[in-house]
């Protein structure tokens, strides 16, 4: 069993990284930790990074998990090979790149790629945004998936990952107390569906869908409700088309031993309890 | 306020509106906004919000007029209040039983502001034994407040002081006044034409506010303003326009003032002393601040 603690970071291509710069500061609110000549390294809590744009094709993309300890690693690498993905080894290069001390590389088994991290570096400074979006941490990920059912045993019986609600049959599922850490969305194709942060209040997420439909951001769901998680939420479309979600009032399941999942109906009223659409942003579909 | 026991005024009871198209209004009030209707007598349409028997009325114009209805604590209250109206010259008149049977009250004295505005200071208003049970799922919980217009700032202050408000905050010269626990339960908005602005029903969560605000997104019922949020008073709200440019609000979450007594804080005449969130008013000037 590969036991995630926690999401660390995702990785985005991106061929214009000055215009991804600039959306991540003014519109999303994070902070530039570091600009490299390929890479472009941002804030959101006290992690050093959380989210890095690297030069080139958007879809070049990476999702981090912590593991507790190199053992950890070696055993997850070794589970993984026994299935018959192929696993890569990271650099040390690559490791410092990444801000983290080692890592292992492979695709989960829509194709998404999946890296997992021992020690993701911290920062000894508080984060400090770049406007105020009242992000208080990167926090999950919609992850797309060619077969639900078959994701949702690689990330449940691999790795250790615990459902919490489904929606038809699109698993929300944990890694730790947080509701939902990995949201698969079923997709014909590999893919981040959309990079979560958590805000402080509802306030912020109110202030930011006036905010950002003053500045002709997309808006494309919300401001809404999930019924599944409790959280109020926002999201709206960035660089290279990836859509970013704000969200507060994430449930914590209290009782890991007793929670057994719910069950929500596929239909819009299971997306958002208060009636908002989506709107140029595909609804994970059942088919 | 004079009276250590007691407040004169307890809350704002009813409304009272003419309208256009009577029957429109009271779809409107009902089958949109969501109030619980109660009875049509008297060629009028009243419908409830919550344990009182009424709090909102639709009528022709032909036997009844409009009025702001505020519950004051008891007849004796209301000599006091006459008392206290009389010798600082507005003009006040004891309602008739026919006039207390329209209003649904036990006593009333039929009051103007300075601005000209009809306030009914009512005794004993009727309460209904059966709990409210709305027409659909809006989440009303009661008549909260209103907005007024005013046209003679000074003279409404004075008519709403001597009834025991206070000044909870300005915005400009907007001010927000208070007769109970929380932040205000009536605004005045300086206007060029007396009137009421809106009336606020409070409802039970953010959930509420926004669902509602979808739900008339959906039947393209204009949206005045809001989502927003109220930095004075931190209230939530949100501003449909009803029959006949009234506003109709849904609020919640207006802050509690506490016991220890502050001055009224000043807020600058600008959108966001309005709305923290960002919302504006494009087209009602009494909340737009002063930007076209």
């Amino acid at each position: 069993m590969i036991n995630l603690k926690d999401v660390s970071y995702v990785r985005l291509g991106s061929p214009d990284l000055e215009s991804a710069e600039t959306f991540a500061t003014s519109c999303l609110g994070l902070q530039v930790a570091e600009r490299g000549k390929k890479a472009l390294y941002l804030r959101s809590d006290d992690r050093s990074h959380t989210l890095c744009y690297t030069e080139g094709d958007p879809k070049g993309q990476a999702v981090g998990f912590e593991v507790e300890d190199e053992d950890c690693l070696q055993q997850a690498a070794a589970t993984l090979e026994h299935l018959g993905h192929r696993v890569q080894a990271g650099s040390t290069d690559d490791a410092a790149r990444r801000k983290v001390r080692s890592f292992i590389g492979f695709d989960d088994p829509s194709g998404n790629h999946i890296e997992l991290v021992v020690r993701p570096e911290r920062s000894g400074r508080r984060y400090f945004a770049s406007r105020d979006a009242g992000i208080t941490g990167f926090s999950h990920i919609g992850l797309n998936s060619t077969d639900p059912a078959r994701d949702e045993r690689f990330w449940t019986q691999v790795c250790n990952a615990r459902v919490s609600d489904r929606i038809g049959d699109i698993p929300l599922m944990r890694v730790n107390a947080i509701h939902h850490t990995i949201a698969l969305v079923r997709a014909p194709h590999a893919g981040i569906q959309h990079v979560n942060h958590q805000v402080q209040t509802n306030d912020d997420v109110l202030r930011s869908f006036y905010f950002l439909s003053e500045r002709r951001v997309p808006i494309v769901f919300g401001p809404g409700r999930h019924p599944t998680s409790g959280a109020r939420f926002l999201y709206f479309k960035g660089p290279d088309g990836m859509v970013f979600e704000y969200s507060v009032g994430v449930d914590e399941i209290e009782d890991e031993a007793t929670h057994r999942p719910r069950q929500f109906g596929f239909e819009p009223t299971s997306f958002c309890m208060w009636g908002s659409k989506p709107a140029g942003m595909a609804l994970p579909s059942d088919q | 306020m004079k009276q250590d026991s007691h407040p004169l005024v307890v809350s704002v009871c009813y409304v009272r509106l003419l309208a256009s198209e009577l029957h429109a209004s009271a779809r409107f009030a009902a089958d949109i906004f969501g109030l619980q209707r109660v009875a049509e007598k008297n060629g009028e349409i009243s419908f409830r919000s919550d344990n009182r028997f009424r709090t909102l009325s639709f009528s022709d114009g032909l036997s009844q007029s409009s009025s702001i209805g505020i519950e004051v604590w008891d007849e004796q209250a209301l000599d006091q209040v006459e008392k206290r109206l009389s010798r600082n010259g507005f003009a006040v008149s004891r309602a008739t039983a026919h006039d207390c049977q329209l209003r649904y009250v036990q006593a009333a004295l039929l009051a103007s502001d300075g601005s000209g505005n009809s306030i009914d200071l009512v005794a004993r208003p009727t309460q209904s034994g059966r709990r409210y049970f709305p027409s659909r799922d809006a989440g009303i919980t009661q008549l909260h407040g209103v907005g007024m217009r005013s046209t003679d700032l000074d003279k409404d202050l004075q008519f709403w002081k001597e009834l025991g408000a206070e000044v909870s905050d300005w915005v400009g010269d907007i001010a927000y006044l208070r007769i109970d626990g929380l932040h205000h339960r009536i605004a005045l908005y300086p206007a060029k034409q007396r009137g009421l602005l809106y009336a606020a029903f409070e409802v039970e969560t953010l959930d509420n506010i926004m669902q509602n605000s979808y739900f008339m997104q959906e039947r393209q019922i204009k949206i005045v303003q809001g989502p927003g949020r109220e930095p004075c008073s931190k209230q939530i709200f949100l501003h449909v326009e009803g029959p006949d440019g009234i506003i109709f609000s849904y609020v919640n979450g207006m802050s509690e003032m506490g016991p220890a007594r502050r001055p009224a804080r000043q807020f600058p005449l600008v959108p966001e002393s309005l709305c923290e969130w960002g919302s504006e008013s494009k087209d009602v000037p009494e909340l737009s601040a002063g930007v076209d």
